[in-house]
């Protein structure tokens, strides 16, 4: 799932979005994570319109009251999962409430 | 050419411990056999569908496998669409008579799941999905989770109402041998549940299974000279949509559930009135209101209403009777063998041998299976 090559590819992509604003469309709080991602376990993620394009991702630094359809937010780079064996550390794209 | 089913099967659903996928799928196509009256001798091609052998099980080349398993030498292929491959399957089946390239089939549905952790059949199920969606730490009740808040915001769809469907589906259920769950489920039940994705709690979602099933196909003349009483696929559909939910148009319905529906509807020249019985792809509660609606039974928004009202329970004598097996929420979900169980069920209830769970009088049904978050969708119609 998670390979060394993959992340570097990713990284052009994953800097074209930083900073880009966007609307929650909807979301939910996923309470049963699936593995690599139990540390972070409950945690939103939301489908977010932005510009151009949608984009499924977590939330990030967010408080209940942003929990709703039309919160804006802003994508910023964080560390997304669990590092695999190799270490590389994946990094991605969630959504912080602005 | 027209195809017949002469044949149907499906073991036993749930947790089977001491059985292995080749004895389960030894087990339905036997039973589909004596239910055929043919021998395995007349089968001339194999599909197999199935989602998870290789990432759960490590055990690709299934069609060569299971042909090994029966003792036939013929063409044998998988057929993977995540949930939808039973569906997709049985479509690869119909398509090999249409053609006349065969003239006798087997297609089998076969998920062995529970041999594996909770939380590696969550990340080979996120298979399904996009890349996308694996890096956002989403799961598949996540995604169907998006779609249920997106439903609540625009048609007032509420917490109850999807849990009324996991009430009727276990009802169902309970008057069905094979299925996973034959116990009674109340509504408290299912709204004190664990919460897995807000606003789905552990009892909206379909459970992890073991199980296989299987159906003969055979040409028109064929199945005339038979003995046994065949039921025909009036018609086969399938259709796709993007792979993740960020590329959708709406939230609010499975576009590919409508296109293969509006397909099929035509190619079998009825609509959603003439269905008697319907089998839909429930993976969650709001996936039944989804389909009820995406198929035209209900307009949009009137769905979850109606599950209420018990318009789509047993004896009910309005519109149709939906997920008589109990579904995937009560009957259980063996990934690849859901689709075709919808065919084993649906041709139970054309013949009128469903025995406590026959639909009064169906003429005509309906099989409805989803792939993903809705990225494949397949429709059967069939009738007697």
């Amino acid at each position: 799932m998670i390979s060394p090559v993959k992340i570097w590819r990713n990284q052009k992509k994953i800097s074209s979005l930083r900073g880009s604003e966007g609307v929650i469309v909807s979301w939910t709080m996923i309470r049963v994570p699936p593995s690599g991602f139990s540390s972070q376990a409950p945690y939103p993620v939301a489908l977010v319109q932005l510009q151009k394009s949608r984009i499924v991702c977590q939330l990030v630094d967010w408080d209940t009251k942003d929990l709703h359809s039309g919160q804006k937010v802003t994508l910023v780079i964080r560390r997304v999962i669990e590092s695999p064996d190799d270490g590389v550390i994946p990094y991605g794209v969630k959504a912080k409430p602005v | 050419m027209k195809t017949n089913v002469i044949g149907v099967a499906t073991t036993k659903f749930g947790e089977l411990w001491d059985v292995s996928p080749r004895t389960l799928a030894k087990e339905a196509v036997a039973l589909a056999l004596i239910d055929s009256d043919i021998e395995m001798k007349h089968i001339q091609a194999v599909f197999v569908g199935n989602m998870l052998s290789g990432m759960l099980g490590g055990q690709e080349h299934l069609g060569a496998f299971f042909a090994d398993e029966f003792g036939l030498s013929v063409p044998a292929l998988k057929i993977e669409g995540a949930c939808a491959s039973g569906g997709l399957a049985m479509h690869t089946g119909v398509l090999a008579i249409e053609s006349e390239q065969y003239d006798t089939v087997l297609v089998l549905g076969v998920e062995k799941m529970t041999d594996h952790s909770p939380e590696d059949v969550a990340r080979a199920l996120m298979g399904a999905g996009s890349e996308e969606e694996r890096f956002s730490g989403a799961t598949f009740p996540g995604l169907y989770a998006i779609l249920a808040q997106a439903h609540s915001e625009k048609y007032g769809t509420t917490e109850e109402q999807m849990a009324m469907v996991a009430v009727k589906n276990h009802y169902h259920a309970s008057l069905n041998p094979n299925a996973q769950f034959r116990s009674l489920l109340k509504l408290e039940q299912v709204m004190k549940s664990s919460k897995i994705a807000d606003p789905l709690k552990l009892l909206d979602c379909s459970p992890i299974t073991d199980g296989a099933s299987a159906v003969i196909l055979t040409t028109e003349v064929k199945s005339q000279m038979s003995k046994v009483k065949s039921i025909e696929v009036f018609a086969s559909a399938v259709a796709t949509d993007s792979l993740g939910l960020s590329k959708r148009k709406s939230l609010t319905e499975l576009a590919a559930t409508i296109e293969a529906g509006n397909s099929a509807y035509r190619k079998a020249g009825v609509g959603p009135k003439d269905i008697g019985v319907c089998e839909v792809h429930d993976c969650f509660t709001i996936a039944e209101i989804l389909a009820m609606e995406d198929l035209g039974f209900y307009e949009k928004g009137q769905a979850a209403g109606a599950v209420v009202r018990g318009e789509t329970t047993l004896g009910s004598q309005k519109k149709v009777v939906i997920n008589p097996s109990g579904g995937l929420k009560g009957c259980g979900h063996p990934v690849g063998a859901t689709g075709v169980k919808q065919i084993v069920e649906i041709v139970e209830q054309l013949r009128g041998t469903a025995g406590k769970r026959q639909v009064v009088d169906a003429k005509i049904g309906l099989a409805h299976n989803v792939g993903g978050s809705g990225a494949t969708a397949v429709v059967h119609i069939l009738g007697r």
